[in-house]
């Protein structure tokens, strides 16, 4: 399998173009996962990267931020998004799906940089309160983020999480939800449709926010809120499209899992840009 | 019920005018109080909770009104509503950030509806949260099967790393919860409802992996008891066949377990294990498969629903689960019963 070899982005340079960078890098790690044996899922794990990249880099101020993927089936993005952000040393591609290498379908805490287990839908959700609630309790500043699928919002355990982080004021709980439209078996809209989302979670008592899933520069402005005093949880509405940045797939629900061969991958790497 | 409601007895002086008695009371009871087992939780932890400002303790709405610890340490209490899977998880969100979470919700919720954050978060993460769940085996009694739950030993014990313990009465109680403190371990504590029993004695006041109430002979039938009704029903069993040995376990967990059917295998090779779960899954099946050149019977509940009201002794009479069991059992195993004696304790139950 073609391996991608890491440039670190250049330090010192404009953060807006240093994230750029890093989202290419990652798509192009993204795609070299898809031509692994295994294959990824890869319409998820490209629709969500500019907010992980994002996200972490809130992260990487050591203010005791804590990202939570949710949406693990995205695992490939994460580990990609985790490379790119200097805190996962190894390259993740040439070892994912491997044994012997933590790199699973869907991620758990043997990655650095991974503390809890995700892709059984829902559970992430919850971790980001409690580490939030753990931050408040502390005196701390980070805030608990957690990135979950529009499909995912079919779970259960995401409001009743929702119910518990709006009655416990935890304004430093943050839920972002990729909303790319897509799930396992077709589209969110077909299967359970989420209308008035933003109503929903303001109905609940967030904060809600409503932005392009892809500008980087956006996401890190709603990220680097310092939300210490806030008393309502936050809710980001991401609008994102699957499998953003390959124009083969961009857009197209059947993207959700992919596994292509070394020649298509290095066709789609080019043209990632 | 079979209960010892040592809270009963009078702790204030004699009103003004009231005959004197003799000895004159005294203004407090020195005699030890000996709370239910979710009682002891609460009271242990709270006590524990003013040295260590890590320990936090959430509720699901079912801790009822007055919860010690809110009462002491309102900061880090948290009723999150009825919410066990969230509060499960947010648990480990907790545990993570540095805190040690005792979170509490009756059985069969912490155990059945929350089992996959139960699998996620005391198993695979292995975080440091403890799930105290009353109200284990049929000791919601008339409330009914919803709220009964006979399978929880079988789903944590078949999760690694897990502790799990079944203390019987105040002193054990406390012990467990004092040991989940220390250990930073990953614990599921089972306990009932609002019974309230007088531990066995605790050899230097710590829990022992085997506590041989009465060790007897090598040829001896041997009682197995596991958690409060089933402890309560071995010591029943006890006084009518004297000769029978009995051992009782608090831990329950695989690790723990096997090294316990070790020390179990030096002194017996006939054991009748009493638990308030289902067979299947449950402590004598364990030891079976742990122990195969023994004999292992099982006193646990049958493949029935509990279905109809009555009390607690009631519903676990339905479900095959009392005195004349064990003693059948017992007697099957090899060992002496005094029918007459038994008899009469059953009446007197």
């Amino acid at each position: 399998m073609t391996t991608t070899v890491l440039e670190q982005p250049r330090t010192g340079g404009d953060p807006a173009a240093v994230l750029a960078e890093r989202a290419v890098l990652a798509r192009r790690l993204v795609v070299d996962m898809a031509a692994s044996p295994r294959g990824c899922h890869l319409g998820g794990s490209l629709s969500v990267l500019d907010i992980l990249i994002a996200a972490l880099h809130r992260a990487s101020a050591g203010d005791g931020t804590e990202v939570v993927l949710s949406k693990g089936h995205a695992a490939a993005g994460l580990y990609a998004a985790l490379h790119v952000s200097g805190i996962l040393p190894e390259n993740p591609a040439p070892l994912y799906g491997r044994a012997g290498h933590p790199y699973t379908g869907h991620p758990g805490p043997k990655v650095p940089g991974v503390r809890f287990p995700t892709g059984s839908l829902g559970h992430g959700v919850p971790y980001a309160a409690g580490w939030a609630l753990s931050q408040r309790l502390s005196g701390g500043h980070g805030l608990g983020i957690a990135v979950a699928g529009d499909g995912e919002l079919q779970e259960g355990l995401v409001w009743e999480t929702c119910q518990v982080a709006a009655a416990q004021e935890l304004g430093t709980f943050v839920l972002v939800v990729d909303r790319n439209g897509g799930q396992n078996d077709g589209l969110v809209a077909d299967i359970s449709p989420l209308p008035r989302l933003a109503e929903r979670f303001a109905a609940f008592g967030f904060d809600v926010a409503e932005v392009d899933g892809h500008d980087l520069a956006a996401l890190t402005a709603l990220f680097a809120e310092d939300r210490t005093t806030a008393r309502r949880p936050l809710a980001v509405i991401a609008d994102t499209v699957k499998g953003k940045g390959v124009r083969a797939v961009e857009g197209r629900p059947g993207c959700h899992y992919v596994t292509i061969d070394e020649a298509r991958a290095a066709q789609w790497k080019r043209g990632i840009r | 019920m079979t209960t010892t409601d040592e809270r009963a007895v009078p702790l204030t002086a004699p009103a003004p005018g009231a005959p004197a008695a003799e000895p004159t009371p005294p203004l407090t009871d020195d005699r030890p109080v000996t709370l239910s087992g979710r009682d002891a939780y609460r009271d242990e932890l709270t006590r524990l909770a003013a040295s260590d400002d890590t320990i936090v303790c959430l509720e699901a709405d079912l801790g009822g009104k007055g919860h010690p610890f809110q009462a002491a340490h309102p900061e880090r209490f948290f009723n999150l509503g009825i919410a066990e899977g969230a509060m499960v998880d947010m648990a480990a969100g907790l545990a993570a950030g540095g805190h040690k979470p005792f979170v509490s919700t009756f059985a069969p919720f912490a155990a059945l509806r929350a089992a996959e954050s139960l699998k996620l978060t005391l198993g695979y993460l292995a975080a440091g949260v403890t799930v105290v769940a009353p109200y284990a085996g049929v000791s919601g009694a008339w409330f009914g099967t919803t709220h009964h739950c006979l399978e929880d030993l079988a789903i944590l014990r078949s999760v690694p790393g897990v502790t799990i313990a079944a203390p019987y009465g105040d002193a054990e109680m406390r012990a467990v919860v004092r040991e989940a403190v220390r250990s930073g371990r990953p614990h599921y504590i089972r306990t009932g409802r609002n019974a309230s029993y007088a531990s066995l004695p605790l050899p230097d006041g710590e829990l022992p992996l085997v506590n041989w109430e009465f060790r007897g002979g090598p040829d001896d039938v041997c009682l197995v008891s596991v958690g409060e009704e089933g402890t309560r029903l071995a010591l029943a069993a006890r006084r009518a066949a004297p000769g029978t040995a009995h051992a009782h376990l608090v831990y329950l967990d695989h690790e723990n377990l096997s090294r316990a059917a070790t020390e179990l295998a030096r002194h017996h090779c006939r054991f009748v294990v009493v638990e308030e779960h289902r067979g299947q899954g449950g402590v004598a099946e364990a030891l079976a498969l742990l122990l195969p050149e023994a004999r292992v019977t099982s006193v646990s509940a049958d493949r029935s629903w509990p279905a109809h009201g009555g009390d607690h002794e009631e519903v676990m009479a339905a479900l095959g689960l009392d005195l004349p069991a064990v003693l059948a059992a017992v007697e099957k195993a090899g060992a002496h019963v005094e029918q007459a004696g038994a008899r009469a304790h059953v009446r007197a139950g």
